[in-house]
């Protein structure tokens, strides 16, 4: 194979500035940033680390849809270009989130770790060799345990890291044996090769054994139950910005990168949900994973009183709808699952951005301390609402949209007599579950009156302000105008 | 100065974007709804005048600007603006008095609450009567003609807690309503018949040559022309707006409202739209005229019902007291000499009558708000008088508009126009009726017109009130000099020596001899001009009143008639025992029909319905809710249970890793086998 170096530096110009503007930012501070007072060098992390995200957005996005790069091994077709881009996108807002709430040290630090997981994020947009996304993976991964236990002063967030560190160090155990098994299988680390080898030697009981160790990390990654014990915990402990990356880019990336190895590479060993003719193959297991989200991570949300831990049940629960996507994207294609994901993403950081600039305000991460939030600040009160709402798939937002677009993908699968199409019902009866704690929130949030003694009025930062805005309005113009975001897929 | 058809939509915009202002000013922003209101206006002002320039160069062109407003199917609904000169003089006067009455209620209004309130309703007012004039298309027109009743509804009921003021309101809207179904039934006919409501419309306009002769050929029930029915539909809503009889009643009461809004709406433009109306669509009315063997022509009900009307208001207004209310009846007989003009064919003459007529009667009207406004809100003119001393500017203003509109000759401007509608009557073929009941009327209008001044301003005050009044401040009396200004200087570009607005107006020049055959008819009016205010000063001004309680000389010497005349020959208290009894009956039997019949079966029905609710209940509570209850708890405690399970130990996340592992693995490996 001849290494076509023009054409490479091309397809990761993106990546390359954003490990360039790692650099900067860890130059920076190092020589400069030292006499500046903290505050100065958070803005000045923050506005370098924003400039190599937008740079590497701006690149991709121009570099636009090639298809296969390097004989194969990364795939920039319209999912891999549109996953960059979102990614980009939400690792931005999470900087302006950051800029405006952190109280940490280490400015540079936080923001070049940020930037490294975006560039983990970005290539496993895009990896398609079993070696280059495993990479991937683990530069994502490694990224995010240090970003959960980054806030040094609690004990939670290191209990949180931990917690983070030893799951996933399983999962990607789990994730590479697997790898490894498919090699010994079909030996080649090529996808298509993979799938060439699978189609003629049939199905084995390893086979089955590496599909599941496959899923086992998917299931982590997307905190799928019963993989995602690991999330409360690290929702609840971590620094709100670092968990708002973990719950909507991480996401999303990992969504990206599964969805790309399982219906491609391991498409032979899809086997059928449908009754009459039920096959095992990873859709069963998937199958089962989506109905054990949905049902945990609805009925779990419905105990919380924390809004952390609310948020990470709400996430596992739209893992559930996450992985029907998933499922149905074998013949819908990418583009529901894609608008889901990235939505999803958007009000995520949107919600836990609220959090954050609470939190950098003194008010409690209880859904009680939210009472009266519509006067103690309207702007976070307005902002909190459209991203629940969004959350909980109400009409015109976005996040209507995308529980549309995978619900009708998932019926179309395998119609109404098969395990998809009573997952998308299953699903769907859960929302009314969901709204019932999702409107708790927007409860105490808009109806409650503030508690006696905690009627302050709350300053909102201009960047986080900004960044909370910027996510609402995309959020009711992706709800208005889907084909804005769809139209990559066409 | 020039203003093309297409920014003709600038001029209502303007007024309609300061009453939005004016809406959203809180109470303490006088000024600043004020202000809106009257740079609006000012603005509509001047883009009139451009318009009466761009007009003027092509006076016999009729320029349009037509746009799609909506398409259902292969049909789209069109709309546009027209301008020619008929719009551009109304335009130019509705703008200029309306901006001297806003003027003017800056003073009257001062001490009133809802001033903001006042002014945003102003406006609304002014925009939707300035879109009656611009519109090229009946369904525009009906639009912007009902956004003004809804304006003079607000207006005359503006003072709203007096209950004779909401009464009045309510009184103006239904009454105007009924013309208004003959006119919407007119449209829709027109509509089916031709498919489009735009006027001009390059050939295929309604009011274009094709259209009326395809609507004056058809016939309906009855020998009527197809053009003679919708054009007498039409007209019942300019029968409605204009006060005509038999629908004048509601004109009187509408005094209920502040006086600029009697000058602005009932006296200067809102009643004028009805003659604007029928002025606009008088080629549809004269379709029918040159057929023959047709039972009625359009023209000759408009002319009939324009004497009557004329008279009518011109007798009944010698009988009353209030100030206001002689304005009022004054108001109903000048519109009946302008239907009267339409009728025998001289809307030329109908809309000149019809401009000087704005400017006299709102400088009689706002001379009464002078008056009234001095005098602490007294409107009996038995309690006031010997006002002309105390009140000079208000009495030599009054006193111009009351010898324009008697029609003291030649110097005053109502003199020229009502000489002009006198003689289009006295040519007109058909009959000399409406020139009788118009000279009649000369008679009575100068005679009320004395009485009214020889009341109010001479003789000694009989009142407290009027013993005390004084002159306004200037915003209040500049507007008036203005008005009498026009009052006297109008009538000088329609003197039969040079017919300059004849001439512009039609687009055709009018030779003078056609509208002055001779001096025969002129003096005669004149003569009776005199008649009419010698007889009026020989038993008002000779002897005057003493005290507010001695009876009217008339009355003393014609009683029957005097109080005929004070009970307004008793409209009201007909419409009340006919229509109004017929109105209750038909409510009466309604009411039973729903309480009894339609109750009954309501009734039955809502019982089924409880028993049915009942038995739904008692199942739902200890059935289907209880158990949705209970099911509901059960989830709850499913949460709780399950989150007890979340036990945050790290060790126990990884076993549970490593057995959901092994249970997967094993589901598929025997799925395999299996």
């Amino acid at each position: 194979m001849t290494t076509n170096y023009p054409e490479l530096f091309c397809a990761f110009a993106g990546e390359a500035s954003l490990v360039l503007g790692m650099l900067v930012v860890l130059g920076y501070d190092l020589t400069v940033g030292r006499k500046r007072s903290p505050t100065e060098r958070w803005q000045a992390s923050c506005i370098l680390g924003g400039a190599a995200l937008f740079s590497a957005l701006v690149v991709g996005l121009r570099v636009g849809v090639v298809g296969p790069v390097l004989g194969g091994e990364f795939m920039l077709d319209a999912l891999g270009v549109g996953t960059r881009a979102a990614v980009l996108v939400l690792a931005g807002l999470t900087l302006m989130l950051t800029a405006g709430t952190a109280r940490l040290r280490n400015p540079a630090e936080f923001v070049a770790i940020v930037l490294l997981a975006a560039t983990g994020f970005s290539l496993m947009a895009v990896a398609q060799q079993l070696l280059v996304a495993f990479l991937a993976l683990e530069l994502a991964s490694l990224s995010l345990y240090v970003l959960a236990g980054f806030d040094k002063t609690r004990p939670e967030s290191a209990e949180a890291a931990l917690k983070y560190f030893l799951f996933g160090g399983m999962s990607a155990a789990f994730l590479l044996f697997g790898f490894s098994l498919l090699y010994g299988l079909t030996g080649s680390i090529d996808t298509s090769a993979i799938a060439a080898a699978l189609a003629a030697q049939g199905s084995s009981p390893l086979l089955s054994v590496a599909l599941v160790m496959v899923l086992v990390a998917f299931g982590f990654k997307a905190a799928a139950a019963p993989f995602h014990l690991w999330a409360p915990d690290v929702y609840q402990g971590a620094p709100a910005t670092s968990a708002a990356l973990i719950a909507s880019a991480s996401k999303l990336a990992g969504l990206t990168f599964f969805v790309r190895l399982l219906w491609p590479g391991l498409g032979y060993a899809t086997g059928d949900v449908a009754l009459r003719h039920f096959s095992p193959g990873w859709l069963a297991v998937v199958a089962l994973l989506s109905a054990a989200s949905l049902l945990v991570g609805n009925f779990g949300a419905l105990a919380q009183s924390n809004l952390r831990r609310l948020l990470a049940y709400s996430a596992i629960a739209h893992a559930g709808a996450l992985l029907l996507g998933v499922m149905a994207a074998g013949t819908a294609g990418p583009a529901p699952l894609y608008f889901y994901a990235a939505t999803y993403g958007l009000a995520t950081v949107g919600a836990f951005g609220v959090v954050a600039v609470l939190e950098a305000a003194g008010v409690g991460p209880q859904i009680a301390d939210l009472a009266g939030l519509y006067r103690r600040s309207p702007l976070l009160a307005g902002c909190l609402f459209i991203f629940i709402l969004s959350l909980a798939g109400i009409p015109p937002l976005a996040g209507f949209f995308g529980k549309f677009a995978v619900f009708a993908a998932a019926l179309n699968f395998g119609g109404l007599a098969s395990v998809t199409g009573w997952l998308a019902f299953a699903a769907i009866f859960l929302s009314a579950v969901a709204l019932y704690y999702y409107l708790r929130v927007l409860k105490q949030a808009l109806v409650a009156p503030p508690a006696p003694g905690a009627d302050g009025r709350i300053a909102v930062p201009g960047a986080a302000a900004l960044a909370l805005l910027l996510a609402a309005l995309l959020l009711v113009v992706l709800g208005v105008f889907p084909s804005l975001l769809l139209q990559i897929f066409s | 100065m020039n203003l093309s058809a297409s920014s003709l939509w600038l001029i209502p915009a303007l007024p309609l974007l300061a009453a939005a202002i004016g809406a959203l000013t809180p109470r303490g922003g006088r000024s600043l709804a004020s202000g809106a209101a009257i740079i609006a206006m000012v603005g509509a002002l001047g883009l009139s005048v451009a318009a009466l320039g761009t007009a003027l160069a092509h006076p016999a062109a009729h320029l349009t600007d037509n746009f799609t407003w909506f398409s259902i199917g292969t049909d789209a609904v069109r709309l546009g603006w027209l301008l020619d000169p008929l719009t551009a003089f109304m335009a130019v006067m509705v703008s200029f008095v309306g901006l001297l009455i806003f003027i003017f209620s800056l003073g009257y209004m001062k001490e009133d609450a809802n001033f903001t309130r006042f002014f945003c309703f102003l406006s609304l007012f002014a925009a939707a009567m300035l879109g009656v004039l611009v519109a090229n298309s009946l369904l525009l027109v009906f639009v912007c003609w009902e956004l003004v009743g809804l304006a003079s509804y607000l207006l005359i009921g503006f003072w709203f807690h007096k209950p004779s003021a909401a009464a009045a309101a309510k009184k103006a809207f239904i009454t105007t309503r009924i013309g208004d179904l003959g006119l919407l039934l007119g449209m829709l006919w027109l509509y089916h018949v031709r498919g489009t409501l735009l006027f001009y419309d390059g050939g295929n306009g309604v009011l274009e040559p094709s259209s009326l002769a395809l609507l004056s050929h058809g016939k309906i029930a009855g020998g009527i022309a197809l053009s003679t029915a919708i054009g007498l539909l039409i007209f019942c809503g300019a029968i409605g707006k204009s006060g005509q009889f038999p629908l004048h009643v509601w004109l009187p009461d509408a005094m209920e409202g502040p006086t600029p809004v009697s000058a602005l709406i009932h006296a200067a433009t809102m009643v004028a739209a009805g003659v604007f109306l029928i002025a606009r669509v008088y080629p549809l009315m004269l379709a029918d005229q040159h057929l023959a063997n047709v039972s009625v022509h359009a023209l000759t009900v408009v002319a009939g019902i324009g004497a009557i009307t004329a008279l009518l208001g011109a007798a009944i207004a010698v009988g009353q007291n209030d100030i206001k209310r002689v304005l009022a009846f004054s108001t109903v007989s000048q519109l009946g000499y302008m239907m009267l003009a339409l009728g025998v064919g001289s809307w030329v003459a109908a809309i000149f009558h019809l401009l000087t007529h704005a400017f006299f009667k709102a400088l009689l009207f706002l001379g009464a708000g002078s008056v009234i406004h001095a005098a602490h809100h007294e409107q009996d003119m038995r309690r006031l008088g010997g006002l002309g001393r105390r009140m000079k500017i208000t009495f030599a203003t009054f006193a111009v508009g009351m010898m324009a509109l008697a029609g003291v000759p030649f110097l005053f401007s109502g003199f020229w126009s009502k000489e002009g509608i006198l003689h289009a009557a006295h040519a007109w073929p058909v009959s000399q009726l409406p020139l009788i009941a118009g000279l009649i009327a000369v008679v009575l209008t100068a005679f009320y017109m004395t009485r009214l001044v020889a009341e109010v301003f001479l003789g000694s005050p009989r009142s407290d009130a009027a013993s005390h009044a004084h002159e306004n401040s200037p915003v209040m009396t500049v507007p008036l000099v203005i008005l009498a200004i026009g009052a006297v200087l109008l009538g000088l570009i329609g003197t039969p020596a040079w017919p300059w607005l004849q001439s512009n107006l039609g687009g055709v020049v009018v030779p003078a001899e056609s509208i002055f055959e001779g001096p025969g008819l002129m003096v005669l009016s004149i003569v009776l001009v005199c008649l009419g205010l010698g007889v009026g000063w020989a038993l008002y001004g000779w002897r005057k009143r003493r005290d507010a309680f001695a009876p009217d000389p008339l009355a003393v010497a014609m009683p029957g008639v005097f109080a005929a005349l004070a009970a307004k020959l008793g409209f009201d208290e007909f419409y009340a025992l006919t229509f109004g009894r017929l109105n209750q009956l038909l409510a009466v039997v309604a009411d039973g029909l729903d309480r009894w019949v339609w109750g009954g079966i309501i009734s039955g029905v809502a019982w089924m319905g409880e028993a049915l609710g009942t038995f739904d209940r008692e199942m739902d509570e200890s059935g289907l809710n209880g158990g949705f209850d209970a099911a509901s708890e059960k989830l709850r405690g499913v949460g709780n249970a399950y989150s007890r399970a979340q036990t945050g130990e790290a060790h126990g996340y990884l076993r549970t890793l490593a057995v959901a592992f092994v249970v997967l693995a094993l589901l598929l490996l025997l799925g395999g086998v299996l």
